[in-house]
């Protein structure tokens, strides 16, 4: 479903990707791994099509299409789902106002009428329900106050909700506890399934011991190095990323 | 409005109401420090004079208020002691044809709405607030023209007052003109939510003195400044008297072409220990030929005081229109709902439900 085929960015004219290739099929959980400074926040804002990244090689197919000529709402209506590294605060805008306009921006691009607010309300209740969420948080405004884990849980209720095709995590994981990283963890593998693929970005290993992955990336100086199955995070996690990559 | 003592400034003023002539009250006001940034060149033409005419109350609280009745006589020592007239516009209100006198009741909400026949209408309001009585008024504005409205409001020991100033939108040239001016005494409080879209000129005056013992202040302001439109807030809240608190919470939403002023003064007296006092202002520019002048200020003289401001100007973080955009919703409304979003942060203070709702249609906000 998503190809990545010699990928060359820069940021401020400064080279982050340098030939990245890359392959997701439908129902695929990718991990691609790397040290900080490798690449891997680039790759996920240039999949969602965030401003201040030039793509100068290279090409991304998405379902056939030119990924890189779609505006990031375009992106998301066509079902790629970006759970931000840190979400951002939005006073103002409760996460129920904030879902019915995504919601109805979706369904727009489909042809569908907008939902009304039984409807709308059953499916946010039914969601936060299937993460065991408390659904008191739909009517705070969107991540504000929200602690760490709140907005890494906030972040994947609004993905069951907006049901997409391809999820891109970036480093999910970063700065949760043992705890709220389970949480986050048992709500990805809640949502998994052959319809839908994941890419997940991390640091670290250890969000993979929760969530299996079928494909392992290492990621270094903007190419991916290396790819194998589950344990070459086993691996990497007991070696670090240079004696990995540099055997004795 | 102390009518037995002499006043050189309010002879002059009512005689230049008189001639029909009132071009001194656009020269007479520009050398002060908290006009400078208040454009008077739009103001500058031949007005004639029109009494206000009177409408129904604001929509929102139509059926619970109160027709205002005249309760108060000038012997009324409130009204005796009005300070004397800082500017020409205030002395002209000294004239008694202008003038509307209130002894609020108990739980008992007035509203006074005023329509502009488009010309220069003028009017002073004085309501009291007696000991520890909760009252509210409900003021609103239409109407073209050159309007100056001045509202002397006073809390007696306990009480609490909320003033109500929500504007419908006009659509004509409207240059509005809102003195406002408060002593609240002891443990007594005042609450007053401004809520505009700018007309082509407006300014809000507000000179609130905290004179009695923990006695407060909390001023909201929410103001869209669209397309020409120029808006205008000078704000003076003295802390006279220990242990008084003030807030002022404003924010402005400047659109292309829009301008917007606002200057908060807070003044804490020497005998004013352990005031507390807070002041914001932000203006959220929507294109860069949105312009907004924030100047917070403090006068202090007390050494026991906690008083703290923040400002803030600028355009809306990519960041947050990103998040938006990421999840499908499209660049336009995207930012339209972070626009109103901004506003709603004063508009959630608002205490009165109905009042609340219509300010979040009325400034568009996306409904829950």
């Amino acid at each position: 479903m998503l190809t990545i085929r010699d990928l060359h960015a820069s940021v401020e004219r400064r080279p982050i990707l340098k030939g990245l290739n890359l392959t997701v099929n439908l129902g695929e959980v990718h991990a691609i791994m790397g040290p900080n400074g490798a690449g891997k926040s680039t790759l996920a804002a240039i999949l969602t099509g965030r401003d201040g990244y030039e793509v100068t090689q290279g090409e991304i197919l998405y379902e056939g299409r030119n990924l890189l000529d779609m505006s990031p709402e375009e992106r998301s209506h066509a079902g790629i789902f970006l759970a931000f590294q840190y979400p951002v605060e939005i006073p103002g805008v409760s996460m129920v106002q904030f879902l019915r306009a995504a919601l109805n921006a979706h369904r727009a691009a489909k042809g569908l009428e907008p939902l009304d607010t039984a409807e709308l309300m059953a499916l946010l209740r039914e969601k936060a329900a299937l993460l065991k969420l408390d659904a008191s948080f739909l009517t705070r405004a969107v991540n504000e106050g929200f602690s760490g884990g709140e907005r890494k849980r906030a972040e994947i209720f609004q993905m069951a909700v907006l049901n997409p095709k391809l999820v891109v995590m970036d480093e999910t994981d970063s700065g949760l506890d043992i705890d709220a990283l389970r949480i986050v963890a048992d709500a990805v593998n809640t949502l998994r399934s052959p319809e839908r693929s994941f890419i997940i970005i991390t640091h670290y290993h250890r969000i993979l011991q929760y969530i299996q992955p079928d494909v392992v990336h290492i990621l270094m100086d903007g190419r991916i190095v290396r790819s194998g199955g589950a344990d070459l995070a086993l691996e990497l996690e007991k070696s670090g990323y240079e004696s990995l990559l540099n055997p004795a | 409005m102390g009518r037995s003592t002499p006043s050189p400034l309010r002879d002059r003023a009512l005689s230049w109401m008189e001639a029909g002539d009132l071009s001194h009250l656009f020269t007479e006001q520009v050398l002060k420090e908290d006009w400078k940034y208040t454009p008077m060149d739009l103001l500058r033409q031949r007005w004639d004079y029109v009494p206000f005419e009177y409408g129904q109350p604001f929509g929102v609280a139509g059926d619970s208020l109160s027709d205002p009745r005249e309760s108060l006589d000038e012997r009324n020592p409130a009204i005796q002691s009005f300070p004397e007239p800082l500017s020409p516009w205030e002395a002209l209100l000294a004239g008694a044809a202008h003038q509307r006198h209130f002894m609020l009741a108990d739980g008992e909400p007035i509203g006074v709405a005023l329509r502009n026949p488009g010309a220069f209408a003028a009017q002073l309001f004085t309501a009291i607030v007696p000991e520890s009585a909760v009252g509210e008024v409900w003021f609103s504005l239409e109407g073209e023209g050159l309007s100056l409205v001045r509202w002397h409001l006073h809390v007696q020991r306990g009480g609490r007052l909320r003033f109500y100033y929500p504007s419908p939108r006009d659509s004509g040239e409207s240059y509005r003109y809102l003195i406002l001016t408060a002593y609240v005494e002891e443990d007594a409080t005042i609450e007053t939510y401004e809520l505009h879209a700018a007309t082509a000129w407006m300014r809000s005056e507000m000179r609130i003195q905290l004179g009695g013992q923990r006695a407060s202040a909390h001023l909201h302001g929410a103001t869209q400044v669209t397309e020409g439109a120029f808006a205008d807030t000078a704000i003076r809240v003295e802390h006279r008297a220990p242990h008084t608190e003030s807030n002022q919470l404003f924010k402005s939403l400047v659109e292309a072409g829009g301008r917007r002023a606002f200057q908060g003064r807070i003044f804490v007296s020497r005998a004013a220990q352990k005031t507390n006092a807070y002041q914001s202002h932000k203006a959220l520019l929507t294109a860069p030929s949105a312009v907004s002048y924030s100047r917070p200020q403090l006068e202090i003289f007390a050494d026991d005081v906690r008083c703290t401001h923040g400002v803030t100007t600028g355009f809306l973080q990519g960041d947050m229109l990103f998040y938006l955009q990421a999840r499908g919703i499209p660049e336009e409304k995207a930012r339209s709902m972070l626009h109103r979003a901004f506003l709603a942060e004063v508009v959630e203070k608002v205490p009165h439900a109905a009042l609340r709702t219509w300010a979040e249609e009325y400034f568009t906000l996306p409904k829950v």
